[in-house]
């Protein structure tokens, strides 16, 4: 299109390809967020009018608002749960060493790897066996610590990049080990710890599996969807989909900014 | 008064064993002084710089800086500054708050007001030549310029010490020569001790006041760079400093100071003998720079035939092939006189030096 653009992959098979592959990914979104908009009850087009009604009844559904806010508690408690193992986890594996560290290293990622139903009919077991009572906090101890995985993955790759010799300067400079870590280590590695955060909350707030096994009568967002759909696929469902896909769409954002805001000031010194 | 190493021993364990990086290190570091410490990699110049930085703890042995013990002290209160090979400077802070940060720590808090660190802060960056950049990032900053940051920062809090990581090894060689009389200069001008670690010979023989050359986690040598140059104790030490020709032999004979060696084509060459006594198997050591081409004849000690010439600059390297003995000699001559008078590729020579220009060596 612009003159003096020249690639391979120019010229119109290409850029039909392209427009293709991009229509099948969001086309459906944009339908979906256009009928959450029609007066219609009936899901289909052409619109019969448009209106917000569908997100104000979401809105006044009860149990909908319960499951968001149930599913957002579960989902920031995972941040902390893995942020919080993650984070010390990660500077361990950076800076010490241990037996079994090789180990650790290839089976800290299994967890993630394996179908939340595995981690969940494990879980299920053992919380039976363990006499303890199914709640949300079950389904905390069962998603976050899967994402631990995340945050020690994502942590331990920027502490290597960044390296020690700025930890080593800070100390030689007079630095007590905890005003390094708060005025070295943590502005160097805020930007991945804030993506290893945004991807356990969207994790989190999406897992279904694990979470319908694990939970008590607690509901998250993903599982009262779930039945609602199983009744009725009403616009209802739409909007609070696309409600879901706005906040995303912001955090996703942010957290894009974030990364960027890095890569400006520069990770490295060197 | 100084700094003193002693017994300095520290192993790490690897992916083969435990290694002893240090292996018993005795310096004594006068105040004052700008001592290097050379060797190749592994050698344990960097180890033993992070001991006496505090940022490694020996297995054994002591570390005495002005009469106090600093063995186990943290490095935070040691009082002793270092400066990294990649300058470990800090990004997400501007150049006057790099420069400031040993002022603002916890340990400092209430000994400076904002004003004086302000001052003090512009005062280092003027010293360092580098005024006007305190609030730009470390990323907007060329690699000498950062260079120039990192010493402004490790000399703010005013240290007895300056530690120094190959803190040239990133930079190109013009910017090198630069750095090295600027170090020199403000060496002079703070009176302050400089512990220097570099591989790279020329420049510790250009720099310091002291070297000592490490060679398996053990110093070997350490002297004065001109009794390092001319006057090495071992082997290794002539052959990693300057440019060096060894000739293998037997001691044939000892007079006082001098020694003869007698080279394996039968011929006897005489010189100073090295501190400690050479066992038989010795070797006797001629810088290139010292070795003069001569016509063959009764004057010159060996001959040969040159067999490479190269033009390097200041002077020309020759390789000289030299009769009955399996080696090549290594020659420099300078080239003020006209440079067809040297000898060309092939021709036969005859090589001779001055006694005392030839030290006899064994390991």
């Amino acid at each position: 299109m612009s003159a003096g653009r020249h690639s391979l992959c120019t010229g119109w098979p290409w850029t039909a390809a392209a427009m293709a592959v991009l229509g099948f990914l969001y086309a459906p979104i944009v339908v979906m967020v256009v009928l959450s908009f029609n007066t219609s009850h009936v899901l289909g087009l052409p619109m019969e009018g448009f209106t917000f009604d569908w997100y104000f009844r979401f809105l006044g559904n009860e149990d909908v608002v319960e499951s968001i806010v149930n599913g957002t508690l579960v989902a920031v408690a995972c941040v902390v749960v893995s942020i919080g193992f993650g984070l010390p986890a990660a500077m361990a594996l950076d800076r010490f060493e241990f037996p079994g560290k090789a180990i650790f290293r290839r089976i800290v990622l299994l967890p993630l790897i394996l179908p939340g139903v595995t981690t969940g009919v494990a879980l299920l077991n053992f919380f039976v066996l363990a006499n303890v009572p199914m709640s949300l906090w079950t389904i905390v101890t069962g998603v976050g610590t899967a994402l631990i995985a995340v945050a020690i993955t994502e942590i331990f790759a920027r502490l290597q990049q960044i390296g020690r010799s700025q930890e080593e300067a800070a100390l030689n400079l007079g630095a007590t080990h905890f005003e390094v870590f708060l005025r070295i280590t943590l502005p160097n590695i805020a930007s991945a710890v804030a993506g290893a955060a945004l991807i356990a909350f969207a994790i989190a707030f999406d897992e279904l599996a694990a979470t319908y096994l694990l939970t008590g009568r607690d509901v998250t967002l993903p599982m009262q969807l779930w039945s609602m759909i199983r009744r009725e696929v009403t616009p209802e469902i739409n909007a609070i989909a696309s409600a879901v896909l706005a906040v995303s769409l912001v955090l996703l954002v942010a957290g894009m900014w974030l990364s960027r805001g890095a890569q400006l000031r520069g990770t490295r010194a060197a | 008064m100084s700094l003193e190493l002693s017994g300095l021993v520290k192993s790490f364990r690897g992916p083969h064993g435990t290694q002893r990086a240090v292996d018993g290190v005795d310096l004594v570091i006068p105040r004052g002084e700008f001592v290097s410490m050379i060797g190749s990699s592994g050698c344990g110049k960097t180890t033993t710089l992070r001991l006496i930085a505090g940022l490694e703890t020996p297995d054994s042995g002591s570390i005495v800086h002005e009469g106090r013990e600093i063995t186990h002290v943290p490095a935070a209160r040691r009082g002793l500054r270092m400066m990294f090979q990649d300058y470990a400077l800090f990004p997400h802070m501007t150049v006057g708050e790099n420069v400031a940060f040993g002022l603002r720590v916890r340990a400092q808090r209430g000994r400076h007001s904002a004003a004086e660190i302000d001052r003090l802060v512009d005062e280092h960056l003027e010293l360092v030549h580098l005024p006007g950049v305190r609030n730009r990032r470390p990323n907007e900053l060329s690699g000498g310029q950062r260079q120039r940051v990192a010493l402004a920062r490790a000399l703010v809090t005013r240290p007895d010490v300056l530690l120094f990581d190959e803190p040239l090894g990133a930079l190109d060689a013009g910017l090198r020569r630069a750095m090295q009389f600027e170090l020199k200069r403000l060496h002079a001008e703070l009176g302050k001790t400089f512990i220097y670690v570099t591989h790279d010979q020329e420049e510790a023989l250009a720099i310091s006041d002291r070297i000592a050359v490490m060679h398996e986690g053990r110093v070997l040598q350490y002297a004065p760079p001109d009794e390092i140059y001319f006057q090495p104790t071992t082997r290794y030490v002539a052959r990693f400093v300057g440019s060096t020709n060894l000739l293998d032999g037997e001691l044939a004979g000892r007079d006082g100071a001098l020694g003869a060696v007698r080279l394996r084509n039968g011929t006897v060459v005489r010189g100073l003998v090295a501190t400690g006594l050479p066992d038989t198997k010795v070797s006797a050591m001629i810088r290139a720079d010292r070795i003069d081409l001569v016509a063959e004849g009764p004057s010159a000690m060996l001959s040969g035939r040159v067999r490479e010439r190269l033009f390097l600059g200041t002077h020309d390297e020759f390789q000289v092939d030299v009769d009955g003995l399996d080696v090549d000699l290594t020659v420099h001559m300078s080239r003020r006189r006209d440079a067809s008078v040297a000898p060309g590729v092939g021709a036969r020579v005859g090589l001779r030096w001055a006694e005392e220009d030839v030290r006899v060596l064994s390991d």
